[in-house]
């Protein structure tokens, strides 16, 4: 009996499997796969070597896009001459991935880091190979400003070349509504406090500020207290600041804080009040520059923001830019900077060939003319960027007396890409100051030692 | 009048259901409108205002598209990602069918212990053994290789695998094999001819998974394979069009939907399996 209820079943389940089987092509999967995995890899037998076959040199950087787009411009002319063929990777989560190949033991060639804090880390570990005897001293003496130098090396030794520059100190302003309204380029910070309360007298906004960037949040208002930083205690009190050799609560930090809070916090000065300012993306936040009527009139941000304005805005004409005015007169117009720096972990004719161009004004002057950059090679023909305005930076940025890296991108990453980014968010939404700077300040105890 | 009724009754449960479906949808309608829209316009204001006048497709533009579709080493991209993904859909669900079965339904020393091992790496997260790994790779010349990428996601889709078909095959009736047995049936036999058939359903949602797992995948890719033109997938040629600093990310709101497109297709082919596959081993019999 029972037996028969199985056999039964077992046929019935089985016609069931077959009909199963008939309409599903997916038993096929079962089957065709065994012979594709023993097929497929007969074609690549020959494994593909991440490391790009002699004659060619690995880099990995962040720049994607028409960012690459124009870095290969820059490099072709050194494959033509060369022979020497690169194979770019993009990547921005590169802390990791470098990171992780390091350790793993297959670096690519080169690497294009955007701040020099993992240029130090990556030293640290042992990773980066010495340049005094790659490129030629005297003559990078001759192109770099010391503090450049200063900022690719470690230990004693030259790790990096700076190929790509941002210049931070800078306002953004909309030059045709600066003239309908009589309004003045400020030159000092009172005359821009000044300016800011005659625009709101007008009925107008003065500032656009945009602190939101995903998870780095708060890194725009960073810029903001390190130039003023720069401007009331001076680049020595600033660098002491850096390293943690000042606590956070210092009264020449709080200062800082303070000013920025005086437009940042004031409901008045900002597009969109404070929500406005925490809620808008950097990127989103200068275009009311370009609204008619204005929905601001100034922007504070780095240099690399053109890249962000609408389609059609002409340099020159619909923006224009003035340099972020002296505080106290003693520091003067400090500039505050960041930039890419070009560094070599395995040391290989083809890369020491790469980062010798790469120190020459060639592929400079190349990404220069397609615009979006700025070098702080002083070899570079200023001819070579694209208008006037571009000019006057990347003149700025190549021959500023005090310069000073972005404080945030030297920091730890517990502080420079954590407790300052959410210190800033807190203080804009409204907490009280000291208790922002006690948190920043307790972060900051662990982190740097 | 009961037809009424019963209209009028279920109507709460039918607007709950709208309800979560539209909330559930609207980050990709606001997407799917977005990748239409031109540059500034989506700089500009929001995706919810094209309703404003929505007859006026002008505001509407491929501009998005034909720049994803165009860019660079788009083809090549697409191929290394189908070269990827369908070894490593197809490896995985391989041995995985096999492991189940013996650890359902063979009697062997430390079947439970192993059983348990395997399970238990389910909880082990992939990026600790990036490292490791890649030291292993570079050592025996893997690194970059596809090769090397299908046994990363091999490994890394096993431990899910096995378990759900080992449950799966679990609740087949233990007679259905006894008889089989008693008519002389090889474990082999036993396993191609009653219980491949049978699990039909589950094979073809755990395609489904680890297909949309790999497709998706843009770390394991980075790490074993880089991102070089010869070998990168579709989501690392994607994210490289966005600059440094996030600039044309409008871009990314077409490339989601260009490569949505092949795990979509899969998904819908395979679709009628899956629901009964997430049902897999919950009821006995």
């Amino acid at each position: 009996m029972s037996r028969r209820i199985v056999g039964f079943s077992l046929t019935a389940l089985t016609v069931i499997g077959l009909l199963l089987a008939g309409c599903a092509p997916q038993t096929v999967t079962v089957t065709i796969p065994v012979k594709e995995t023993v097929e497929v890899p007969v074609q690549v037998t020959v494994p593909v070597p991440v490391s790009a076959p002699k004659g060619a040199v690995t880099v990995l950087g962040v720049w994607g896009g028409s960012e690459f787009e124009a870095f290969a411009a820059a490099v072709e002319p050194f494959t033509k001459e060369t022979g020497i063929g690169m194979a770019f990777e993009t990547s921005r989560e590169q802390a990791t991935v470098l990171v992780t190949r390091v350790q793993a033991g297959n670096p690519p060639d080169i690497a294009i880091l955007p701040q020099p804090g993992l240029l130090v880390d990556l030293a640290k570990m042992g990773a980066l190979v010495p340049l005094e005897n790659i490129v030629d001293m005297d003559q990078l003496k001759k192109d770099y400003a010391q503090a450049w130098i200063d900022l690719g090396s470690y230990d004693g030794h030259l790790y990096g070349i700076w190929f790509k520059g941002a210049l931070k100190s800078l306002v953004w302003y909309n030059p045709k509504a600066f003239q309908e309204k009589g309004y003045p380029v400020p030159t000092t910070w009172d005359e821009m406090i000044a300016l800011s309360d005659r625009i709101v007298a007008d009925g107008g906004t003065p500032w656009c500020i945009g602190l939101e960037s995903g998870a780095a949040s708060g890194w725009p208002g960073t810029d903001w207290i390190e130039d003023i930083m720069l401007r009331t205690a001076g680049p020595e009190v600033y660098d002491q600041w850096v390293n943690h050799e000042i606590p956070w609560t210092d009264p020449a930090v709080k200062r800082a804080w303070e000013l920025f809070g005086q437009i940042a916090r004031n409901e008045k000065y900002v597009w969109g009040g404070t929500t406005g300012v925490l809620s808008t993306n950097f990127g989103d936040s200068p275009r009311p520059l370009f609204d008619t009527p204005p929905g601001c009139y100034m922007h504070r941000q780095a240099s690399f923001i053109t890249g962000f304005f609408p389609g059609g805005v002409k340099a020159g004409e619909d923006y224009d830019v003035f340099a972020f005015p002296s505080i106290d007169p003693r520091w003067g117009v400090p500039a505050l900077g960041a930039g890419d720096v070009v560094v070599m972990l395995n040391d290989t004719p083809e890369a020491r060939a790469f980062i010798q161009y790469l120190a020459s004004p060639t592929p400079h002057e190349i990404w220069a003319a397609r615009g979006g950059f700025l070098s702080p090679h002083r070899g570079v023909d200023l001819k070579a960027y694209p208008d006037d305005l571009t000019r006057k930076q990347a003149q700025i940025l190549a021959s500023a007396e005090v310069f000073r890296f972005d404080g945030s991108d030297l920091m730890p990453a517990a502080v420079g890409a954590g407790s300052f980014w959410t210190g800033v968010m807190d203080y804009v939404g409204g907490k009280d100051l000291d208790a922002v700077l006690q948190a920043i300040e307790k972060s900051a105890q662990d982190a740097y030692k | 009048m009961s037809t009424v009724r019963r209209v009028l009754e279920r109507l709460p449960l039918h607007l709950a259901v709208i309800g979560l479906c539209l909330i559930w949808l609207l980050p990709t309608v606001g997407l799917l409108v977005s990748s239409f829209r031109p540059k500034d316009a989506v700089f500009a204001t929001g995706w919810w205002t094209v309703f404003r006048f929505p007859l006026d497709f002008s505001q509407f533009r491929l501009d998005n598209y034909i720049q994803v579709l165009t860019a660079q080493g788009l083809g090549r991209a697409f191929l290394n990602s189908l070269t990827i993904v369908i070894p490593s859909t197809v490896i995985p669900i391989t041995i995985a069918a096999f492991a189940g079965y013996a650890f359902a339904w063979m009697n062997f020393p430390g079947r439970q212990v192993l059983f348990v091992i395997v399970v238990g790496l389910l909880v082990v997260p992939l990026q600790m053994t990036l490292i490791p790994l890649l030291r292993i790779y570079n050592r025996v010349g893997f690194s970059g290789t596809f090769l090397g990428i299908w046994l990363a996601h091999t490994g890394y889709g096993l431990p899910f695998a096995v378990y759900l078909l080992r449950n799966f095959f679990g609740s087949l009736p233990k007679d259905l094999f006894e008889a089989a047995y008693l008519d002389g049936a090889s474990p082999l036999t036993a396993f191609t001819r009653l219980a491949l058939p049978l699990s039909v359903p589950s094979l073809a949602s755990l395609a489904i998974f680890q297909f949309i797992w790999v497709w998706n995948d843009l770390l394991v890719a980075l790490i074993y394979l880089g991102g070089t033109e010869k070998v990168a997938p579709l989501t690392l040629r994607l994210s490289a069009m966005v600059q440094s600093l996030g600039q044309d990310w409008h871009l990314l709101t077409a490339a989601a939907f260009v490569s949505m497109a092949v795990p979509l297709l899969v998904f819908f082919t395979l679709q009628r399996y899956f629901v009964r596959g997430i049902l897999a081993g919950s009821v006995k019999g």
